[in-house]
């Protein structure tokens, strides 16, 4: 198929002008308006951020506003993280590349792969956001981070490494995705730890993957294709355990964690956690049997009434008491359950938002094959409905994200606190509050802004591909 | 399929019927909620009988000992009592409520002006408008409310361009000598409505008016119904209830004075009119500003979600393009941006928590620092989630009423 492309009206700039400038009287006052304003406008925010601002508060606590007060013995921890996190990045992109490629091979349709660049030019608030850094870094004689640039430098290279993985053949294109989660898992644990009871993460993602790749194709009855495959993943999980209980090397917590590091960690952790729940809840709600139907949609509703303050405080002040007496729980956790419970109602809606917008005839259709509703639910519903919710989600995300600041006001040292431990350094009490607010409202939007346009993009595609 | 096959058909055993698995999985499921429910409950109410802690409401009616903030001489409204230390705890939530209200009021109305002229302006054909209305919506909706917050609590309010209350810049109604505007960087002055006398008789007055205005624009949308007259409903309504509000002014005596924000003598406070201390200001105006954006955009989706056909079509009708948006365009793009701008007013109202940050006394800062006062903290926590529960229904009851009168009837 030969389309010619539209005709471009190449506009001379003072068409241009008079085109989107001045179209007529209305738009002409608004302009003449607006470009002093702008100037005005403009001028003040270059005077703040490049000559009057003492940005000296957030250059000499750059250390602190990444990582808090975490042990700066233990720093090469959370190098090692960045470094196992953009690995499971690069790997996650190149084997998603590739799996459109054949999508897209397999439909006849032309497609080029998506660069590594092309990512990272979507991501520009983010760059924005590590370039700051890399400038205050740079002009700090005191030393912020060790060796930024090493840093910066070793990540891009691993990112790079990790892209390769779109060259793997097509019939490994789910160990991209198992190394991704492997190395996603490692980054997560080089902090925490890698001690006895962490073996389950990875025990868990490694021993599904081995009851469903288990061969197992040379066994006649079906039962006893069952067990051997659970044969095969409860050996895999033993190894595993057995590794962890062999390494046994104690990390930090996250009650030691704090800064950037903690904020960007606790609302991954609790959007990770809440997503299971959030699925209950929302197969509850749509349940056909009334009780388990009223019960989730009470939480849900209850959850969604109340501000997420309310339930951090009820983790602060009532969470302990609810659970036998010596049992303690640190802050950061009261604070990880109350967020998780929170977002599980919001998880809740959006899934069911996509089961509801699923087609009736696609159960239909598995009951017409006498498929069992299980069945039905997770090899044809719940694949098509999560693959759909997949946008929202990330929007969910970024309000976890954006929440995670009200931590702050139960005294747990996230990025926001930072500033309360800056202030009251005696070189600047009282001084650069605007400064310091700035950065920090930088950082949280570098964020956000990078992810929102992703789910964007995402949103596009899906509406595209539908 | 006949009589006799059915008959043969056996029942699937027990373990595969679905109508005793459906029982078996409800009864379950409530079986592992309950137990669950009771476990924490009972580990609760053990934990505080160990440590001592009173599990009644009797707090209620115990002093607060503590002076709410900006509240020397707050009204506990609707009674008429002053709160001090002294006063009840039960007195300050009603304050803390009357506080989440007010933030939570003056923040939707600036959240929809602004939202609203953010969203059409991003639809607007000049550029340099629409960048800026684009700038505005991604900066705003992606830093985290509480940050806007802070910034304009202390950034702007307090350490900003505003001078201390002793040198307040005046604003005077010309001619007078009264303050129209009062700012520093304590609080902010406006004109205010003070009461002077019994005013039980002006609320029931005013009342009956608005049942009666009510009723008014019911009989006009009637009469333009049935005889295709021109109703001009709002006009009789407003009309209708400026007059009444004369009269019930009248009748009950005055009971309703001005009251013009000054400084006081010593200069150290300001006295008179409606003041509002610098967490009201940050709260109201970093919230505003921040569902803002969200309402902007929201605006605009549904704009743009009218068919284009729509246009054309009024288009061919030879509309103007004032008529073209009033009549054709509007009314079906606010049929789908009600539900969800409604949506946002409701986490407007839930977001209004977070002036604990800049020590704006509404519901939740006043429970926080209740609880650190030793009040007890189960029954504190559960009174303020069922503030904002209330508050959640009764928005959500409004969605409904007004969804239901705006969504096409379906025939």
């Amino acid at each position: 198929m030969t389309t010619a492309a539209p005709p471009v009206n190449q506009l001379t700039p003072l068409e241009w002008v008079r085109k989107n400038l001045f179209k007529n009287w209305w738009s002409g006052v608004l302009t003449i308006l607006l470009i002093p304003l702008i100037l005005v406008l403009g001028y003040r925010a270059f005077l703040f951020f490049f000559v009057n601002g003492q940005w000296e508060a957030v250059q000499r606590n750059l250390t602190l506003f990444m990582i808090g007060t975490f042990d700066r013995e233990m720093e090469w921890r959370i190098y090692s993280q960045i470094l196992l996190f953009v690995l499971a990045f690069g790997i996650g992109l190149g084997t998603n590349s590739a799996a459109v490629q054949d999508r897209a091979e397999d439909a006849g349709l032309p497609y080029e792969r998506s660069s590594v660049l092309a990512t990272v030019g979507r991501m520009w608030s983010l760059v924005v956001f590590l370039g700051i850094l890399l400038w205050f870094a740079s002009t700090d004689d005191v030393g912020g981070l060790l060796n930024p640039f090493l840093l910066i430098g070793a990540a891009v290279a691993v990112l790079l490494v990790g892209f390769q993985a779109f060259r793997f053949p097509r019939r490994l294109r789910s160990a991209g995705w198992l190394l991704t989660a492997t190395f996603l898992v490692l980054g997560f644990q080089v902090v925490s730890g890698f001690d006895v009871g962490g073996w389950l993460p990875l025990g868990l993602t490694y021993g599904i993957a081995a009851y469903m790749v288990a061969p197992v194709g040379r066994f006649e009855a079906g039962w006893l294709r069952i067990v051997m495959r659970l044969v095969a993943a409860v050996a895999v999980v033993a190894v595993i355990r057995t590794i962890y209980a062999l390494v046994d090397s104690p990390g930090i917590g996250w009650d030691e964690w704090s800064g950037l590091h903690l904020t960007l960690m606790v609302s991954a952790i609790a959007i990770v956690l809440a997503f299971p729940l959030g699925l209950l809840l929302a197969l509850g709600r749509r349940s056909t049997l009334p009780a388990v139907r009223i019960m989730s949609t009470m939480y849900i509703e209850v959850i969604r009434g109340v501000p997420l303050i309310t339930l951090l405080f009820m983790g602060q002040f009532i969470l302990g008491f609810m659970l036998p007496a010596g049992t303690d729980l640190s802050a950061v956790s009261r604070a990880i359950a109350a967020m998780t419970l929170f977002t599980a109602a919001y998880v809740a809606e959006i899934v069911r938002g996509g089961l509801q917008a699923l087609p009736r005839g696609q159960t239909e259709a598995g009951q017409a094959l006498g498929l069992a509703p299980p069945t039905i639910m997770n090899r044809i519903v719940l694949p098509q409905a999560l693959r759909a919710v997949i946008p929202a989600m990330v929007g969910q995300f970024i309000s976890l994200f954006k929440d995670s600041s009200l931590l702050f006001i139960i005294s747990i040292v996230e990025f926001l606190r930072v500033r309360s431990l800056v202030h009251t350094q005696p070189d600047f009490r009282a001084v650069s509050i605007a400064e310091t607010l700035v950065f920090v409202a930088i950082g949280y939007w570098a964020f956000a802004f990078a992810m929102s346009r992703e789910s964007q993009r995402l949103e596009r595609r899906l509406r595209v591909t539908r | 399929m006949t009589e006799t096959q059915t008959r043969e058909l056996a029942r699937p055993p027990f373990w595969r019927d679905i109508r005793v698995l459906r029982i078996v999985g409800q009864v379950l499921a409530v079986l592992v909620v309950f137990l669950v429910g009771r476990w924490l409950f009972s580990n609760l109410i053990d934990n505080l009988n160990r440590v001592n802690i009173s599990t009644s409401f009797d707090f209620l009616s115990g002093p607060t000992n503590f002076q709410i903030p900006f509240c020397g001489e707050c009204w506990v409204i609707p009674f008429q009592s002053r709160f001090n230390p002294r006063s009840p705890v039960w007195e300050m939530t009603v304050v803390g409520i009357k506080n989440t209200f007010l933030a939570g009021f003056f923040g939707v109305i600036l959240a929809s002006v602004v939202g609203v002229i953010v969203g059409i302006s991003r639809l607007s054909e000049n550029w340099l408008v629409a960048r800026l209305a684009t700038l505005y919506v991604e900066i705003f909706r992606n830093i985290p409310p509480l940050v806007i917050i802070i910034f304009f609590g202390f950034a702007v309010f307090t350490f900003g361009p505003f001078p201390i209350l002793a040198e307040s810049w005046e604003l005077k109604v010309p001619g007078t000598d009264d303050n129209f505007l009062m700012i520093n960087n304590d609080r902010w002055g406006i004109p205010g409505v003070s009461q002077v006398g019994e005013a039980l008789v002006f609320f029931i007055v005013l009342l009956v008016v608005l049942i009666v205005a009510i009723l008014i624009w019911r009989w006009r949308t009637r009469v333009f119904e049935q005889i295709g007259e021109p109703h001009h409903r709002v006009l009789w309504f407003i009309g209708v209830v400026v007059v009444g509000l004369v009269v019930a002014y009248l009748v009950s005596g005055a009971p309703f004075a001005m009251s013009w924000p000054e400084l006081t003598e010593n200069r150290r406070n300001i006295s008179g009119g409606f003041q509002m201390n610098w967490g009201f200001m940050a709260l109201t105006v970093a919230l505003g500003l921040y569902t803002a954006s969200h309402i902007g955009e929201i605006i605009r989706g549904s704009i743009l979600a009218v068919d284009h056909g729509q246009s054309e079509a009024a288009n061919a009708l030879a509309l103007n393009a004032f008529q073209r948006y009033r009549f054709v365009v509007l009314p079906q793009s606010m049929r789908i941006a009600v539900p969800p701008t409604i949506n946002q007013y409701l986490n407007l109202v839930k977001n209004t928590s977070l002036g604990t940050a800049v020590s704006y006394a509404e519901i939740t800062a006043l429970t926080k620092t209740s609880i650190g006062n030793g009040r007890p903290a189960v029954q504190s926590i559960i009174i303020m989630m069922a503030v904002y529960l209330s508050f959640s229904l009764i928005i959500s009851l409004i969605l409904n009423i007004i969804n239901r009168r705006i969504q096409l009837v379906a025939r």
